[in-house]
């Protein structure tokens, strides 16, 4: 049915008979190893049931944070993180004068990390997991044929993947999916505050993850930001804040098809989809392909992109439950038009800031650090999905010329869909590129090196 | 509707109707003795009631859902005061689950109104995944039941099941069961549960069509029947909207929008199978639909249905066989905004048409009031009188069902609100509301099955005189929000004097007649013996077979003398 589904299927099919038929057969080149791990943590993200973006978010940053710490002591140009996150103080380091192959050790830290971080994922999807790791290994192996080495460097993969997932135990989200909705916490009661949503992505009619913004991020700067501004509440005409839905209102009475496309395209609902975060890694993806820079630099970008993301929505859920702001759904109908409906249904969280904006954003510039401001790509993310028959609406694919390009048409996509005001989304941006820049500005390169 | 030939008829009716209603409706609920609330489990689900004549003195009780509270049993005591007998009637079992709607009807034949609960937990809290049997209790007859969900072979469906109804899809007089789940099953198995378990729970799933094996256990026959929907269920309805004699299903789903619409399914009785006509019916509603009425309120021979919703109802008016349904809520007045669950057509008024009561009620636990609604049915287009009819409730409610208290002839109502989590700026409690409207005349009919289900289920009662026709579904459940409405017909005859005639059509479309009844009486019809008549044709077909063969034959040994 997905596309990406079919496309593993294939990959699959074509890896077992290379490995079955011929061993001496060679297909994936280092680069394409990071991209089959890439695309089976977005299949396990879609396929895994109560995935919320908050925990796919965490997951991504764990799976990127892995292949980057599996192979970085192979590369003299480049420093591990360790040390330079917070709390993530040691991480295993090679035997000095031993040989690795830093293929097999990322294609084993890659399947335990997945395997470990989405524990909760079907058995079904666990066998995919092996038989990938199985295809990557049979090809490298028997490309290295040290059997000594392969063993090394799979142990060594293995214990970077567990070290990072003790580490990832008690920042907070660990098995979150267990407690998406807590029925326990009593939420404020004021004008302005969030209500659950009576159009709505979830039956949960509980907020999704209200301590998520407790959880430890990835760097301690970004812990340490300070909390953005909010228009001050007000239901006079004209007042700024009734002005902010009112563009809403309006909006949605002369929506085009095109922006239609757009609201559909970035819906990306934790139910049907690999999420927004998986849609960030995704883009990640097609850039790396396209430019197939040596492994360290696609491992960099993808732990780049995957941090920046995570530490994103641990700050968009901190500043969603500080303001516990309301969603046009809340307040239009209220003030402006009884029976004005947004045109994609609530998600099940409060309002400000936008999670969609602040981790595009965040994304976008991790990816512009490494690839360039310019650079063009086609979105093909939801190529091929069933028309949206509700809003007589098409997937359209998307083309490009840069990663912030699809940032901002991210944010606006929430506002034409009618769940976001404008400031939701500016200040989404803002700080979602300033997340990004705390986690370009680690000691990433060695500059030695360089 | 307007160009009906009954319009100006049924209009002077109205008028007088209005003239009289200077009272309306009075809350008894102290006075009578009841006192309950239904208390969620989490979150938004359940409250339903059912009422039934569990010890046939001809006076309808009640049994209510309490959720993780003790359920309540009231015993009419035919003087407008009820009494719960809950603890000495068998029922106490319940105490261990956390029930959520109750539907009654005769299993095994006895004549006595059996009761089947759902629920979705048990309320020792062992559960990681919220999951539970639902309950069949058996009548005794001296107002005590027995549990037999195993002795029907229901121990095994480990289901969150929402609503039920009762119907009869094989017209073989046992009734038949749909039941509603609103997260897939889970078979239960002791051990340590899987996170994988754990976070599969939460999707949609499929109901269940238990077919009434003669009143000895029941079978899930969901695939035999061609039924295959998943969805968040909140049960179906057994109704038979193309008039053909046999029980129809309209099935109500939550999310429809994201997940799985509703569905109508054509039975196509005798065949064991119904037919997805959802999409050509137009009745594949993308809502949120909680609940659904059934009720002719045009008086065209049509039924129609009140589908509850979020935000704004639904009035899928009938357009006739092979005709897609219209919306007509906003077009007719039924269209305000709320958070609506259960509903009931009825001629509150005794003016010859259904007027319509809508139970509101917040998600809780999101507390906000929400008043309910009371659509007087004025010229076949609904105006909200909740305010002045004093029914305007503003607890959190839920299921909603009408029945006579006291045998006085008109309908009544009775309200289950939930015990709102948060702080409420009102109470929240159950109502009872009798009806004091001075009104028209009436006639109500109580069907006694022989071959039929005892009270009639899944038949219909119709009536002509005055230059109009209308007509009931004895309602098996359904026909609100995990619900069940008397079974007894009831018709509000404004200020006719005789009925020219009542027609009752037995499930499986054996029709019976009966000629100038008497206004403002209870009449109760037994079902006849099924006519000679039909055994004549059996023996005329017999004969006509015989002769045909044996023509062929003849023809056959001619031809075969030729060749």
């Amino acid at each position: 049915m997905d596309f990406r589904n079919i496309g593993f299927i294939l990959l699959c099919l074509f890896l077992v008979t290379a490995g079955c038929s011929n061993k001496q057969s060679q297909s994936l080149s280092d680069q394409d190893v990071a991209l089959q791990w890439a695309k089976m943590s977005l299949f396990i993200t879609q396929y895994t049931p109560a995935n919320s973006p908050t925990f796919a978010s965490r997951g991504f940053g764990y799976i990127g944070l892995t292949m980057y710490e599996s192979i970085v002591n192979g590369y003299e140009s480049h420093n591990s993180l360790a040390g330079q996150l917070n709390g993530l103080h040691n991480l295993p380091k090679p035997e000095t004068g031993k040989s690795y192959d830093w293929v097999l050790s990322l294609n084993a830290a890659q399947a335990l990390i997945l395997k470990t971080i989405y524990m909760q994922t079907s058995d079904e999807n666990k066998l995919k997991i092996d038989s990938l790791e199985i295809a990557i290994y049979d090809q490298f192996a028997v490309k290295l044929n040290d059997e000594e080495t392969a063993e090394r460097s799979i142990e060594y993969g293995k214990s970077i993947a567990e070290a990072i997932f003790e580490w990832s135990k008690n920042d907070g989200g660990h098995r979150g999916y267990l407690y998406n909705f807590d029925k326990n916490v009593v939420h404020p009661e004021r004008p302005g505050s969030w209500k659950p949503p009576l159009f709505a992505q979830s039956f949960s009619h509980l907020p999704l993850h209200p301590h998520w913004g407790e959880n430890r991020t990835f760097l301690k700067q970004n812990k340490d930001m300070p909390t953005p501004e909010i228009i001050p509440y007000d239901t006079l005409p004209g007042s700024p804040y009734y002005q902010e839905f009112y563009q809403v209102y309006e909006k949605d009475l002369v929506l085009t098809q095109k922006e239609k496309e757009a609201a559909i395209w970035w819906g990306d609902d934790p139910d049907v989809t690999f999420t927004p975060p998986g849609h960030s890694y995704y883009i990640a993806t097609l850039a790396i392909e396209k430019e197939m820079l040596p492994l360290i630099k696609c491992a960099e970008a993808y732990a780049k992109v995957s941090l920046s993301v995570a530490d994103a929505f641990i700050n968009c859920w901190k500043w969603k439950y500080h303001f516990f702001s309301e969603r046009p759904n809340t307040f239009i109908p209220k003030y402006i038009d009884q029976e004005w409906e947004s045109f994609w249904p609530d998600p099940p969280f409060p309002c400000f800031p936008s999670g969609h904006a602040i981790q595009a954003a965040a994304a976008a510039v991790a990816l512009e650090d490494v690839y360039g401001d310019k650079f063009n790509f086609v979105d093909k993310a939801h190529e091929g999905r069933e028309r949206d028959e509700v809003r007589d609406t098409d997937f359209v694919i998307r083309p490009f010329d840069s990663f912030w390009g699809a940032a901002q048409e991210t944010a606006d996509s929430r506002f034409w869909g009618g769940i976001h005001t404008p400031q939701d989304n500016i200040v989404g941006l803002e700080e979602g590129s300033k997340i990004a820049r705390n986690v370009i500005a680690l000691n990433w390169e060695n500059n030695n090196q360089k | 509707m307007k160009h009906s030939p009954f319009f100006l008829t049924i209009f002077s009716f109205f008028c007088l109707g209005t003239l009289l209603a200077q009272t309306h409706f009075t809350d008894i609920t102290e006075q009578s003795g009841i006192d309950h609330v239904f208390n969620v489990f989490e979150g938004t689900f359940g409250g339903g009631a059912t009422v039934f004549d569990l010890n046939n003195d001809g006076f309808e009780d009640i049994f209510i859902t309490s959720g993780i509270e003790e359920d309540v049993l009231y015993l009419n005591n035919g003087d407008g005061t009820f009494k719960n007998i809950y603890s000495q009637s068998g029922l106490t079992i319940t105490k261990g689950y956390v029930t959520q709607g109750a539907v009654s009807a005769d299993v095994n034949k006895d004549g006595l109104r059996d009761l089947f609960i759902t629920t979705i937990n048990t309320t020792d809290s062992s559960n990681v995944i919220p999951r539970a049997k639902n309950l069949l209790f058996l009548n005794n007859g001296n107002m005590t039941f027995r549990d037999a969900t195993s002795e029907f072979k229901l121990e095994q469906y480990n289901s969150f099941s929402t609503g039920a109804s009762f119907g009869d899809v094989n017209a073989d007089g046992y009734p038949d069961l749909y039941v509603g789940n609103y997260f897939l099953e889970f078979e239960g198995t002791l051990g340590v549960l899987k996170d994988a378990t754990i976070v599969s729970a939460h999707q949609t799933a499929m109901g269940y069509l238990l077919i009434n094996k003669k009143g000895k256990y029941f079978e899930n026959e969901y695939d035999n029947y061609d039924l295959a929907h998943r969805g968040f269920g909140f049960g179906a309805l057994f109704t038979d909207f193309d008039n053909d004699g046999d029980q129809d299903l309209l099935v109500n789903h939550d999310f429809g929008y994201k997940a799985v619409p509703n569905f109508l399914y054509e039975n196509l009785y005798p065949k064991k199978s119904f037919r997805d006509i959802s999409e050509d019916t137009a009745m594949d509603l993308k809502e949120n639909a909680m609940g659904s009425a059934v009720g002719d309120y045009d008086n065209n021979g049509l039924l129609d249905y009140f589908v509850t919703n979020i935000k704004f109802n639904l009035l899928m008016e009938n357009q006739g066989v092979g005709k897609p349904f219209i919306d007509k809520a906003k077009e007719l007045g039924a269209y305000n905004f709320a958070i609506s669950w259960g509903a009931n057509f009825a001629d509150f008024d005794h003016d010859g048409d259904l007027d319509l009561y809508v139970s509101n009620g917040d998600l809780n636990p999101n507390c906000t009031p929400i008043v309910n609604f009371y659509f007087e049915n004025d010229n076949f287009k609904f105006v909200e009188k909740g305010r002045e009819k004093g029914v305007n409730d503003p607890g959190v409610g839920r299921g909603s069902v009408v029945f006579d208290i006291e045998n006085d002839g008109d309908l009544d109502l009775l309200v289950v609100n939930q015990n709102p989590t948060l702080t409420y700026p009102t109470e929240s409690t159950t109502r009872l509301f009798r009806n004091d409207q001075p009104n028209g005349n009436w006639l109500q009919v109580a069907l006694k099955g022989i071959n039929a289900e005892s009270s009639g289920i899944g038949s219909r009662v119709e009536i002509v005189g005055w230059n109009t026709k209308m007509m009931r579904e004895i309602d098996g459940g359904g026909s609100s929000h995990l619900s069940q409405n008397s079974t007894i017909a009831h018709f509000g005859l404004g200020n006719a004097t005789i009925v020219d005639s009542v027609i009752v059509t037995w499930v499986g479309g054996k029709k019976q007649i009966l000629l100038d009844q008497k206004i403002n009486q209870l009449l109760t019809i037994t079902e006849a013996a099924d006519e000679k008549q039909s055994y004549w044709y059996v023996i005329l077909l017999a004969i006509l077979f015989i002769l045909s063969i044996g023509f062929y034959r003849s023809k056959k040994r001619k031809s075969d003398k030729i060749a």
